[in-house]
């Protein structure tokens, strides 16, 4: 005899309405993400920061105006969820000497192209940096350090004799970067982007992403990023006209890179707090200076809080160890800027388990990271060496748990 | 003819199908006046509600709606209603060797209207019929029947649209036919088709997709592709495979070689059969494509995907004074790879339905769908829907 329908669909529907919350899929921990926003944003601010995380992920396609030359097809397709990028793309920059040979296609490398269009090869006997796609993630607090800040850790002949002497790069930002923009105007400016501190302004960092990365002409450099070693048929093979994107799109990343928050540091334990104190025992922390204070910030979020971002955002010469022996507007070949020692914790999570430290991802693991380390960092490398290994195991782990 | 003429055409017939004086509402049992079927089950010619308007003319369609519930990683993406499409089909015997058939297709609340099919038949003997028109391509069993009154679940499989591009109709000409022995049947299609264009890597912002280029109405490259099913049918079980081949960009241009010439191929090897009241149906392809040495990295050469669906339909008569109604439990597992040389840019799914069929021609579908997927770093996010849809022929 047959049964009555609701006596099969009742149990079904009942247990979805019971289930329907790990039924649906459950929201990861915003700890853990390299992508979320700052605390404390405003409806306003949350909706401008979904508009730019939409253009962070959009990626090109031809017929959009990717290319002609090109590394990739979209912000996020470089720094994985928002972190740091894979040594498959890494970017290869290239001058000689001082000269960023921009008729040879200097500085940087492109080496995709559309159909119909060439890639750049590498000149011959030019400096070359290999460059890892480094995270996204805190760049408006960073931005958000006065200059007075970071200019008191400087000390270039080294007057305290501790054998690090950070200096700041002074840049000039882009003419299209106005002067109300942090870090744009005329005259140096500090710079504190890049892997050489060698851009003063996020809007700078993106324009020049679009442009050099993806081929993306915009409202602020609105000709199409050339290959001087092909001929007219890689410029004709473009067929969006320009600018590609507007001015708003360019600004909508801009606001969601500056409101995106660096992961939570894990909580401190008695291990991570020994490795703490070891940290700041053998001299890591003169270069990786453990907390800064933001100033003023037209996103309260922002504005005046602590940073425990590791850095000095300074130029260290890191030694024949690190160099790329190329030079870098004012740094040179052995010059980098202390790197933040943040979201080390769930970094692996968003690389296949991988860690791809350093500026061109030669270390695997932080141990391998900190041993690669010379220069100013040379008597801190060490003594690292020369901790017990239950020490190094301590400060690893407190390294890795930020 | 100019599309707007065209759909006037289908509404004023789709009106006159409403008529109760003019349109004879056809049963699937009452279909007999249809010619015998020659495609797949569930195919263009196995419509249970073609029913006579205008003398020769034979009209139905069907119609499928849906609420869905969409999040992914706990947060909601779509929550909604959506009308997937409305067709409307046509078959006109114009004599006893000719036969065109027609289906038009409204989605996106009628803002995407295309014609699916509109093919003219010429039997010469049953092995041997000659096929000329908008043809649905034989790239799998999906392509030829994905009605959705037919099938059990809302969504259609991953691996027949975002692999494949299915639906995918475009113009070509060519033979079919069948033999039918002790046995089985065999049948094949063959055809030439205008073939891929080069939308699946300009137009496709997610690396190389085929249905980025599956518009192709023109012969963008002036260069044929090849396509081709084969299939054989013993009692209760079909087994077919479908190739194709051709180049998918503009390699010519007024008599120069301008380009490389690029091809894609495709191999699909489906499915389908009943074995103790369980239907089984799927699909699995394999797609090559060729890119250019600048786009490595960027776009796939190669991918693949497969989908399987597993139901069973019980409780009949279930619903007092409707004797076809019954329920079917069904589930659906599926997976495309969309870039075979890295570890991500892929996804998976599983599926589960628990329908109720008042006919067999009127479906109400509840599912649940859980899957994965993976950007090209391997990122992976995880998603789920929950649908309520509702498909019927008319």
């Amino acid at each position: 005899m047959p049964r009555r329908w609701t006596a099969y669909a009742a149990p079904i529907l009942l247990a979805f309405a019971v289930g329907c919350g790990s039924l649906m899929t459950t929201e990861p921990n915003p700890d853990d993400l390299l992508d979320g926003p700052l605390g404390g944003l405003s409806p306003g601010e949350l909706a401008a920061f979904a508009e730019g995380d939409a253009q962070f992920g959009k990626p090109f396609s031809v017929n959009e105006g990717l290319g002609p030359i090109f590394n990739n097809v979209s912000c996020a397709s470089c720094h994985s969820g928002d972190g740091r990028g894979v040594p498959e793309n890494i970017l290869v920059r290239f001058s000689r000497g001082g000269d960023l040979i921009v008729e040879e296609g200097g500085p940087q490398l492109q080496d995709k192209a559309i159909p119909g269009a060439e890639p750049e090869q590498l000149p011959a006997a030019t400096d070359v940096s290999r460059r890892l796609p480094p995270p996204v993630f805190g760049i408006g607090l960073l931005e958000a350090i006065p200059d007075t800040a970071i200019l008191a850790l400087e000390d270039p002949t080294d007057q305290d004799g501790d054998g690090i002497s950070g200096r700041a790069h002074l840049v000039t930002a882009a003419d299209f970067v106005p002067a109300h923009e942090p870090g744009g105007g005329a005259g140096p400016r500090l710079g504190r982007f890049g892997r050489k501190a060698q851009v003063s302004s996020v809007l700078e960092q993106i324009v020049t992403a679009y442009h050099q990365d993806m081929g993306i002409t915009s409202d602020f450099l609105p000709d199409e990023n050339r290959n001087p070693q092909a001929g007219d048929g890689t410029q004709a093979a473009d067929r969006v006209g320009d600018p590609e994107v507007t001015a708003s799109v360019v600004r909508a990343v801009v606001a969601y890179v500056r409101m995106l928050a660096p992961p939570a540091p894990g909580a401190m334990t008695a291990r991570t707090a020994r490795g703490q104190e070891l940290f700041s025992q053998i001299a890591c922390a003169s270069c990786h200076v453990p907390s800064l204070r933001t100033g003023a910030s037209p996103v309260p979020s922002i504005a005046g809080r602590e940073v425990a971002a590791y850095t000095d955002l300074l130029l260290h010469d890191m030694g024949d160890e690190l160099a790329d022996y190329r030079p870098d507007r004012g740094a040179d070949g052995r010059e980098w800027r202390t790197t933040p020692l943040w979201g080390l914790r769930v970094m692996k999570d968003f690389l296949n388990g991988e860690a791809f430290l350093l500026h061109d991802a030669r270390a695997r693991s932080v141990e391998e990271a900190i041993l690669y380390h010379g220069g100013e960092a040379a008597a801190s490398r060490a003594a690292f060496d020369a901790l017990s290994a239950d020490d190094r195991q301590a400060l690893l782990e407190f390294v890795e748990s930020r | 003819m100019t599309p707007r003429p065209a759909i006037a055409a289908w509404i004023l017939a789709t009106l006159a199908a409403t008529v109760p004086a003019t349109a004879r509402a056809q049963s699937a049992d009452s279909a007999a006046a249809a010619p015998a079927h020659r495609g797949v089950p569930g195919g263009y010619d196995d419509k249970p509600y073609l029913a006579g308007v205008f003398g020769r003319i034979l009209v139905g369609g069907y119609v499928e709606a849906q609420g869905v519930y969409e999040r992914a990683d706990g947060v909601t993406e779509e929550f909604g209603f959506v009308v997937e499409r409305w067709n409307i089909f046509t078959s006109t015997q114009v004599s006893p060797a000719v036969t065109v058939w027609a289906e038009l297709e409204f989605e996106e609340g009628g803002e995407e209207v295309r014609l699916e099919l509109a093919q003219v038949d010429i039997r010469l003997r049953e092995s041997i019929q000659v096929r000329a028109g908008m043809l649905l391509l034989p790239i799998g069993r999906f392509n030829l029947a994905h009605d959705g009154p037919r099938h059990e679940f809302t969504a259609r499989p991953i691996e027949a649209t975002d692999l494949l591009g299915a639906t995918l109709s475009q113009p070509g000409l060519g033979l079919f036919g069948r033999f039918e022995g002790a046995r089985g049947v065999l049948t094949y299609e063959a055809y030439g088709v205008n073939g891929y264009m080069d939308g699946l890597l300009l137009d496709s912002p997610d690396g190389t997709r085929l249905p980025a280029g599956r518009t192709n109405v023109e012969d963008q490259n002036a260069s044929p592709a090849l396509v081709g099913r084969v299939a054989f049918a013993p009692r209760g079980f079909e087994l077919g495979l479908s190739g194709y081949h051709g180049a998918y960009n503009v390699y010519r241009l007024d008599g120069m070689t301008v380009d490389d010439r690029r091809d894609v191929s495709i191999g699909v090897l489906d499915v389908q059969a009943r074995v103790a009241g369980v239907v089984l149906l799927g699909e699995g392809s394999l797609v090559d494509v060729e890119i250019p040495s600048a786009l490595v990295g960027i776009n796939a050469s190669r991918q693949s995907g497969f989908y399987l669906d597993v139901s069973r339909r019980f409780a009949r008569g279930l619903i007092g004074g409707l004797a076809a109604s019954s329920l079917t439990a069904a589930v659906r597992l599926e997976a495309v790879d969309f870039d075979r040389d890295i570890a991500g840019d892929s996804v998976q799914r599983l599926s589960a339905a628990l329908n109720l069929r008042t006919s067999d021609e009127t479906v109400i579908k509840l599912g649940y769908a859980r899957g994965r997927s993976r950007d090209r770093f391997n990122n992976a996010a995880e998603d789920a829907t929950l649908s309520l849809g509702l498909a019927t022929y008319f």
